[in-house]
């Protein structure tokens, strides 16, 4: 049972404290960056005012889906298999699409033996956030290259990589991902206007988070380091989220250019120029500025692409409204009389 | 000379996607119609169109199902197998065949009809001569035997529901074939068709279908599947009743159905489905239980409730794809790496494809634990004598599922992993309800659902998932006994076997064996079957497969005061059962047992 807030403590919108969101401690090695990422995930849920208990957590395996147990510790969760979660989540959703499905996976878990079911996902448009906390290497098995190693990053220990990475926003753009994202574990404002903007979305949204890994590649060789990305971070937009429940009469209008976009529940997310103007309903532009950084050895970060007109996986499901949890037996098994009528009908045949 | 009456076989050969089932369904149909006890093997390729296909028409006034030893008529339209299938008949076979393919028929022992089929089929329609080549035969083969016009017809209606020219076409088909044999034939072998009174009305009914319907009145929320043989029309039976059955007056459905990408991402949809608190399934063969492995074993351990059916096909690999085989049963038992121990049910008639259909979620969600339905191409894809669906008696058991806010405050020392009724079964909340919120994992886990590595902890928990599934066994469908009192030799066997062992068992009794039986028809195993064993002084298990899977398990599971008296029959080939192999089998082991 949740507990009851004492007064001093600051609230949200459903007048419940932070700690209501949070999780046990944490496994992971001190620095490391899914820690970070936990830590804007409670803060998200808690600022959004989302209840913990219509949240489902899912991951795979790995250091990554391992988090689960470290945030939103009043709502349920399942650490699947290695590179599965989406599957699982499928089926969850097809049950109860009233959730808030927040998926947590790593570059191992996505980019090899579970590119598949990202892929389908995003091809089915299942309603979830995909949260990828990318690092370049396998961290429980002591640090192997995973499939997003940068061409010429080296990690802590052996040679460096020379194959072909996967870029899974690349991938997901071509996909017709209706909402994709990259972002940085050290840039908490970003990261939380984006993750927030995703819960707001309709439809599958994924965010690739680079994720630096303190023990295995984190040195100066490595271009997923935290020096590495804070020197070459390319940011499309100053981001900002005004929740639905926020007048906008009263956030502060920039100085400078900016877009808003409304999401699907009626929240904004606010793009604000930098210096050239991204245009997120621009899948050639957001494939260029990858490809662009990509060349250049850089990380852009920012609201990559968006579309808000694709219908999601519960549309195509031709489901009742309710979630089908809420179906009651009675009605999930037809009359006798249905039955009856089978068995007649085939007699007379 | 003397007749033979609703005792022979007709062999078609005919070449795949020519429109030969229709035809051969419409053979079959008229022949049922007709009152005569009839089954239909389909022996096809895997293959869409050009590689060899038979069909076996089997008449037995006893009631046989199985293919039986020889064929007695032979249709040949298909070149490729024409010699092959010559040369396999014994003498005094009846071959009905087709001139105009220009193939020999040099055998004198044989009764010869020759029909110029794919001229007559020309002469009624050019275009479709292929497809009205197959009805010429049948039109043929009712002229010869004397199937009547009426049991005809009706029979084509049936086939061609509505589609006015289709049953035009046929119809004329089957007249010109029927003509054919008129003018040109005197009958010279015995074979007839005598019609038998109707006693009670029955229909034809395909175990898939049957199960799907199960599956329906079982209330699935969710059909994750990815297409295999011979598995699909499981699937798509479903997929065809949920309109009809599942969609409520604005169009919405109470099934969702996803066709996955793969069998991994259809079996992960139904465990997340279980999670949710709903009931989740899939169809399958074989291959895609292989590729399930890793969900089942979290399934097991996670204790998600989980529906897989398995049509068996013949293994192992892609093996061969359109035969049929029991021989996916020790996988299913004991699926996914660790020690896993899984419920099965295994129908051996279309009326229990159906009742294990709803009843296979009842078991998953009391026992929390994946609960896999064993079909067989032979049972799930042919056509069956079927008396029709009973209703399901008893309401939809959701297990131990804590739905309400007020029982689960009155619960003491909940767990999600804790057994506080000392069965086995914990309580679980489900997510959104807010109560109790865990992490699943499929990592080892305290009774509260918190990660632990303790030796104790493992333990327990290993210990009372045994105990679990064990507590099951009596509470699952009880075996069939068949006993005979005089009978000290018992035969076990299992699923569709079923439609082989009553000529098996009359084979046996030819020699002055009488067997008595048991029919499995599930696992864990009912203690009904322990005592079956005792009650005999050697048992026999007969199965489809090479390895003797379920021997295997009762050999493992037997109190060793028994086991020594349990011997096995093992015998496949890809065919469906012919008894005169399994009984003389089954003579070869006694012979030796007793020596």
């Amino acid at each position: 049972m949740r507990e009851r807030p004492a007064r001093a403590i600051k609230l949200n919108v459903l007048n419940e404290p932070k700690d209501n969101y949070k999780g046990g401690p944490s496994s992971l090695c001190p620095g490391c960056g899914h820690d970070q990422i936990s830590n804007v995930i409670i803060s998200a849920a808690w600022e959004n005012g989302i209840p913990p208990e219509r949240v489902a957590k899912m991951s795979g395996i790995g250091c990554s889906s391992k988090t689960p147990a470290y945030y939103l510790g009043q709502s349920h969760g399942f650490n699947t298999v290695h590179g599965r979660m989406p599957s699982v989540t499928t089926g969850a959703y097809a049950i109860n699409k009233d959730l808030l499905y927040l998926g947590v996976s790593g570059d191992g878990d996505s980019a090899s033996i579970g590119i598949g079911q990202l892929i389908h996902a995003i091809r089915r448009n299942m309603d979830m956030v995909y949260i990828v906390e990318n690092n370049g290497v396998y961290g429980l098995t002591k640090g192997q290259y995973s499939a997003t190693a940068d061409v010429g990053s080296k990690k802590k220990k052996g040679k460096a990589n020379e194959t072909q990475p996967i870029d899974l926003c690349a991938l997901a753009i071509n996909l017709g991902c209706t909402f994709v994202a990259r972002s940085f574990s050290g840039s908490k404002k970003q990261l939380n206007a984006l993750l927030k903007a995703a819960m707001s979305h309709k439809g599958f949204a994924l965010i690739d988070v680079i994720s630096p890994c303190v023990t295995f590649n984190n040195n100066d060789e490595s271009m997923r380091s935290y020096t590495y990305v804070k020197d070459n971070e390319v940011t499309l937009h100053m981001t900002d989220y005004i929740p639905h429940f926020e007048p906008m009469a009263e956030v502060e209008v920039p100085e400078g250019n900016f877009t808003d976009i409304t999401l699907h529940d009626g929240s904004t997310i606010r793009l604000e120029t930098i210096s050239e103007n991204h245009d997120p309903s621009d899948s050639m532009a957001a494939l260029t500025a990858l490809h662009e950084a990509e060349d250049e050895k850089k990380h852009v970060t920012g609201l990559l692409y968006f579309d808000a007109t694709k219908p999601s996986l519960a549309e195509d499901l031709g489901i009742v409204d309710i979630p089908l949890l809420d179906v009651s037996d009675d009605v999930l098994r037809p009359p006798k009389e249905m039955l009856d009528s089978i068995n007649a009908e085939f007699l007379s045949m | 000379m003397d007749t033979i009456a609703n005792d022979f076989t007709i062999n078609i050969a005919t070449a795949n996607g020519t429109g030969s089932q229709s035809a051969n369904l419409i053979l079959l149909q008229s022949l049922f119609d007709m009152g005569v006890p009839v089954s239909g093997k389909n022996l096809f390729p895997s293959n869409i169109s050009g590689l060899p296909t038979w069909y076996i028409v089997r008449l037995s006034d006893r009631g046989y199902q199985a293919p039986g030893d020889r064929t007695h008529i032979q249709i040949l339209v298909n070149k490729a197998t024409w010699e092959e299938d010559l040369a396999a008949l014994e003498p005094g076979s009846v071959v009905v065949w087709n001139m105009d393919s220009k193939m020999p028929v040099e055998r004198d022992d044989i009764v010869s009809y020759p029909v110029p089929m794919t001229k007559l089929a020309r002469s009624l329609n050019p275009k479709l001569s292929k497809l009205v080549t197959n009805i010429v035969y049948v039109g043929v083969l009712a002229e010869l035997l004397g199937i009547t016009d009426e049991a005809l017809n009706k029979a084509v209606a049936g086939q061609f529901k509505g589609k006015t020219s289709a049953i035009e076409l046929n119809i004329n088909a089957l007249e010109l074939g029927r003509n054919y044999a008129k003018e040109n034939f005197t009958k010279n072998d015995p074979y007839v068709v005598e019609p038998r009174p109707i006693e009670k009305k029955r229909f034809f009914m395909e175990g898939n279908e049957a199960a799907a319907l199960g599956c329906i009145f079982g209330g699935v929320q969710l059909l994750a599947w990815y297409p295999i043989t011979p598995s699909s029309s499981l699937a798509e039976g479903i997929i065809a009743y949920i309109p009809r059955l599942r969609t409520n007056d604005e169009g919405e459905a109470t099934c969702a159905v996803i066709q996955a990408e793969d069998e991994l991402a259809a079996a992960g949809m139904v465990l997340g489905a279980g999670w949710a608190g709903g009931r989740g399934m899939t169809a399958t063969s074989g291959p895609g239980i292989s590729l399930m492995q890793e969900f089942i074993g979290l399934a097991y351990f996670a204790e998600i409730p989980s529906v897989f059916w398995d049509v068996n096909r013949v293994g192992p690999s892609t093996g061969l794809p359109t035969r049929t085989q029991q021989s996916d049963l020790a996988m299913l038992y004991e699926g996914s790496h660790g020690d896993t121990q899984h419920i099965v049910v295994i129908p051996g008639t279309v009326e229990e494809c159906f009742e294990f259909g709803w009843r296979a979620f009842d078991y998953s969600e009391r026992y929390q634990t994946p609960v896999f339905g064993l079909s067989d191409l032979d049972l799930g894809m042919n056509r069956w004598a079927c008396e029709g669906f009973e209703y399901p008696d008893e309401p939809m058991d959701r297990g131990k599922t804590i739905r309400e806010q007020d029982v689960f405050e009155a619960m003491e020392n909940f767990g999600r992993y804790r057994d506080l009724d000392g069965d086995g079964i914990p309580y679980r909340t489900l997510p959104g309800s807010g109560m109790a919120p865990i992490l699943y994992r499929g990592t080892g886990h305290n009774p509260d659902g918190v990660y632990s590595e303790k030796p104790h902890d493992y333990f327990d928990l290993m210990k009372r998932l045994k105990e679990k599934i064990d507590g099951s066994r009596d509470n699952l469908p009880a075996p069939i006994l068949n006993e005979n009192e005089e009978g000290e030799i018992g035969v076990i066997y299992y699923g569709s076997m079923e439609n082989s062992i009553q000529e098996i068992d009359d084979l046996l009794e030819e020699t002055g064996l009488k067997v008595s039986q048991c029919r499995v028809r599930a696992l864990p195993l009912h203690s009904e079957v322990e005592a079956f064993i005792r009650r005999h002084k050697t048992t026999i298990v007969l199965e489809i497969n090479r390895d003797a899977q379920l021997w295997g398990i009762l050999r493992r599971e037997l109190p060793n005061d028994i086991v020594g008296q349990v011997y096995s029959v093992a015998y496949s080939d890809g065919m469906p059962p012919r008894a005169r192999i399994y009984s003389d089998l089954i003579l070869k082991t006694i012979r030796e047992v007793s020596q």
